[in-house]
């Protein structure tokens, strides 16, 4: 039945290797599609840079660095290249670069999607190649007609002579272009001539997404690919001492059976065979050193260490009094402690990658966030060199840091290598959830040395948390700093003259990395709880409290903006209360007001409002379902998901354990954008939950005077309703 | 192992399987067809749901048994078929109100949906939050999705999309 239609896709796959990219169906006519897929090597393509290509029968073909995870950078990332370069975005084809220099984001020189940093890191470069492009199109129409460049420009993939109003297609002119020096410092279109960025585009990922035909990594095809189903050692950091292989070998469509790190791969003609034969597999653990972890040992870690010496000061401004010489000096002083959880990353679509290996080369197509490191960790696993390692990418089924890692490309290349054949390996939504690497929960403490008013003049903070950055960016871990743990906290938009911060990096027996919001989450939960702390001690207005405080434009025009949109200084209705906090975190400055009530420990969320400033949202309905979406995430990490440890396995298993939010918990959310200007580019892909968390314990406390440091709140038998 | 035949998308299929394998991984597997999601495993988070005789269904824990002669709808043959207004109106909402982010759980989303729509026409946001509840979206995007559904019952009600 589906033959002409898995044949086709196949043929796809096949073409997307030999280009080195992968081809993606945007929404435009079908008819170009087929175009292409019955004769892609019909019209040679020409490179301008290493950006962009056309073809002399003026197909324009976007690369695409950045992986797709849903944060719509497939579509807003090309459109900066489409602007400059005056393409008809109708027409444009999309594919991801494959690992090469060109693509390195330009700040630390290293390919990788996330930090939020895609538009902000890309933004000049992108503009840089399209507008250079444009200059090199325009030259050689101008020389061909033998007019002035000046009086030239390009719209709609054509090169434009205003005087004549003569017209040639891109492709008409893409040969003599290539030959000519790309322009150094080329000019920029003005902002207010953009077509197509601050414009809300159709997503270009989004036909397929609703069709079928989106080939996640899960969804990946290779002709003659068999499948591994994995089971890891359930104390973390152990090892499969023994397994017998004769216990599944009989079984159907079992080819072989193959230690990886940490555990043991079946592999079979499907995955469904692979993962029947795995339940049957005998397989003898050892459990190494992480026997004991437990969530109360944890605990007790953490607490120990907060109370403890040997501090790292990373941070000091005026006289950065610590925490007990606050209290020596100030009469009024105000300390709290604050926790945050473990939280697993739970993307929809679980741990997966396919590898190809051969005795001189290795290929993978996987959903990577992390394709340089990947290409690394594979080239001195397999011991080949770099050139012989190429890294596809799929589209990313949610990512939020964990496809960051080269754990599921490194265990398909061993698997492959081991059978000698392409392999795709699936884990389990059981091992997704057991085996992540996980947001680590920190422990901290804010003290404050208040002024008459209530304001604060000192404030120590300090934090315990694990390592961030350590599987992801180890090159900026040292032995007592991790400063991802420490975002947020380096530098504040609150005028307080004295201010100190201390770090105490844990060393703990569970995987801990990168998961969205990484360090700002957990200590902009603590800086807004206890700014509204302080507020309500000095009987100050929360919103009041923080406008005196604020010191940054920015920051100033969000707050108002929040307090205007959500109806702040009007009263809330009987038993209804509202919440507020803010911050800046990865460029963006965010606010969130909540509106909430509570009845037998049942907190019923009536309406979010939510303000941006990202300096400008290059695509505002991209920008405001990602920050809808964050909001939403907000809601689990505050009031349900939580991972707990016990005898050293990872105790949530599957959903029913391990609670992300639902429609039903799902309250109207208002998203507003504050455009201030290009200069202040900022993200929008994680700052959506950094500051719901704590506007929603906020309203919690205005309105029942009962504050929660803690998290998530389903401690407190809280819950959504 | 033995024949099974079943509908597929409006066509006759036949597949040489275990009568135990669940639908999901027959229709990835043997069909080609990846439309339909592995997600969780234990029918929670809705990402695999497929139409089995007009009924959702979790086709992880659908065993092929349970499916021989009978009628599967994936969101490969969706909105392929005029006959289902209600099914061309979820596209075009969905596209509407741009409502996907990653994508992974919207066919489920979407075959959800279609059955809350087949049954209540003009449903409520509770309507919509009761039979919507067992679709899990990492990504969050349940308030488009709750947009998309009212979006599409207007669109049925005016006769649907025009092409």
């Amino acid at each position: 039945m589906s033959e002409a239609k898995i044949s086709r896709r196949f043929f796809l796959f096949a073409a997307a290797g030999a280009s080195g990219g992968f081809v993606i169906g945007p929404w435009f006519a079908p008819e170009f599609f087929d175009d292409r897929d019955s004769s892609p090597t019909q019209s040679k393509e020409i490179s301008l840079n290493a950006w962009l290509r056309i073809s002399p029968d003026d197909v324009v073909t976007l690369i695409s660095s950045q992986s797709e995870m849903g944060q719509g950078v497939m579509t807003t990332l090309p459109a900066i290249l489409a602007e400059e370069l005056g393409a008809d975005w109708s027409r444009v084809k999309i594919e991801f670069s494959p690992v090469a220099p060109a693509y390195a984001n330009p700040r630390i020189n290293w390919q990788f999607t996330g930090n939020s940093e895609s538009t902000t890191g890309f933004f000049e470069l992108l503009r840089t190649m399209g507008a250079s492009a444009r200059g090199m199109l325009i030259t050689a129409a101008a020389n061909r007609w033998g007019v002035s460049a000046e009086d030239c420009s390009t719209e709609n993939g054509k090169i434009i002579h205003q005087p004549s109003n003569r017209r040639l297609k891109f492709g008409d002119v893409v040969e003599d272009a290539a030959k000519i020096a790309p322009a150094a410092n080329p000019k920029f279109k003005a902002e207010r001539r953009w077509k197509l960025l601050g414009k809300s585009l159709s997503r270009v990922d989004l036909p397929s997404k609703l069709n079928g035909t989106a080939v996640f990594g899960m969804d990946f095809n290779l002709p003659g690919m068999v499948f591994a189903a994995v089971r890891h050692s359930p104390v973390h950091g152990g090892v499969a001492a023994t397994y017998d292989k004769s216990s599944v070998m009989g079984m159907p469509g079992v080819i072989d059976v193959t230690p990886i790190p940490n555990g043991v791969a079946v592999v079979a003609q499907s995955f469904w065979q692979a993962s029947e034969a795995l339940k049957s597999l005998k397989i003898v653990f050892d459990d190494g050193a992480n026997a004991e972890l437990n969530t109360d040992g944890l605990n007790g870690q953490y607490k120990t260490a907060l109370a403890g010496d040997a501090w790292k000061t990373v941070r000091t401004e005026g006289d950065a009094l610590s925490g007990e010489a606050i209290t020596g000096k100030y009469s009024d002083v105000f300390s709290q402690e604050y926790e945050s959880q473990f939280l697993a990353h739970a993307t929809m679509e679980p741990m997966n990658c396919t590898a190809a290996v051969t005795d001189d080369s290795c290929t993978i197509w996987g959903p990577l966030q992390g394709n340089q490191l990947a290409q690394l960790t594979l080239a001195s696993a397999l011991k080949l060199p770099l050139d012989k390692i190429r890294v596809n990418r799929t589209l990313l089924g949610g990512a939020f840091g964990r496809r960051l890692l080269a754990d599921l490309p490194l265990e398909a290349a061993l698997i492959s290598r081991a059978v000698g054949k392409p392999v795709k390996v699936i884990w389990s939504r059981e091992e997704d959830l057991q085996h992540d690497v996980y947001r680590p929960a920190t422990l901290q403490r804010i003290t404050a040395g208040l002024n008459q008013a209530g304001l604060p003049e000192a404030l120590a903070h300090k934090v315990v948390s694990p390592s961030i950055l350590q599987f992801v960016y180890g090159l900026a871990v040292t032995e007592d700093n991790d400063p991802s743990c420490l975002e947020g906290l380096m530098e504040t938009h609150y005028a307080i003259p004295h201010q100190r911060v201390d770090f105490k990096l844990l060393k703990i027996g569970a995987p801990t990395s990168v998961l969205r919001t990484t360090g700002f989450g957990p200590n902009i939960f603590a800086v807004e709880s206890f700014i509204d702390e302080l507020a309500f001690r000095a009987k100050t207005d929360p919103y009041h409290f923080r406008r005196r405080l604020l010191n940054d434009h920015r920051a100033i025009k969000v707050l108002d903006a929040v307090i205007e949109k959500s109806g702040w200084r009007k009263r809330a209705p009987q038993g209804v209360a509202r919440g507020l906090a803010i911050t800046e975190a990865f460029r963006t400055h965010i606010a969130h007001v909540v509106e909430l009530s509570v009845k037998d420990k049942a907190v019923k969320i009536h309406r979010i409002v939510c303000v941006i400033d990202c300096g400008v949202a290059l695509d505002p309905e991209i920008c405001k379902n990602s920050i809808e979406g964050g909001t939403v995430w907000g809601l689990g990490a505050a009031f349900k998901s939580n991972i707990s440890f016990k005898n050293g396995r990872t105790v949530e298993s599957n959903f029913h354990a391990y609670q992300i939010p639902l429609m039903p918990d799902t309250p109207p959310i208002e998203v507003h954008i504050v455009n201030s200007g290009v200069q202040g580019l900022g993200g929008a892909g994680e700052v959506g939950p950094v500051t719901i968390v704590p506007a929603i314990t906020n309203a919690l406390f205005a309105l029942t005077g009962v504050r929660y440091r803690s998290l998530p709140l389903s401690r407190y038998g809280l819950k959504l309703s | 192992m033995r024949k099974i035949n079943f509908t597929v998308n409006d066509e006759t299929v036949s597949i040489e399987a275990d009568e135990r394998k669940p639908l999901l991984w027959a229709l990835r597997e043997d069909l080609g067809l990846t439309g339909a999601k592995y997600g969780c495993g234990m029918s929670i988070c809705g990402c695999c749901t497929v139409h089995l005789g007009g009924d959702a269904v979790r086709s992880c824990v659908t065993p092929l048994s349970r499916v021989e002669g009978k009628t599967v709808t994936t969101i490969e043959g969706f909105s392929k078929d005029r006959r289902r207004p209600i099914h061309q109106a979820i596209e075009q909402a969905w596209i509407e109100i741009q409502v996907p982010q990653c994508g992974y759980c919207q066919p489920g989303q979407m075959m959800s949906a279609a059955c809350l729509l087949a049954e209540k026409a003009v449903p409520t946001d509770a309507d919509i939050d009761d039979a919507m509840s067992g679709n899990l979206c990492r990504c969050g995007t349940y308030q488009r999705i709750r947009r998309a559904i009212h979006r599409a019952s207007e669109l049925v009600a005016k006769g649907g999309r025009r092409k």
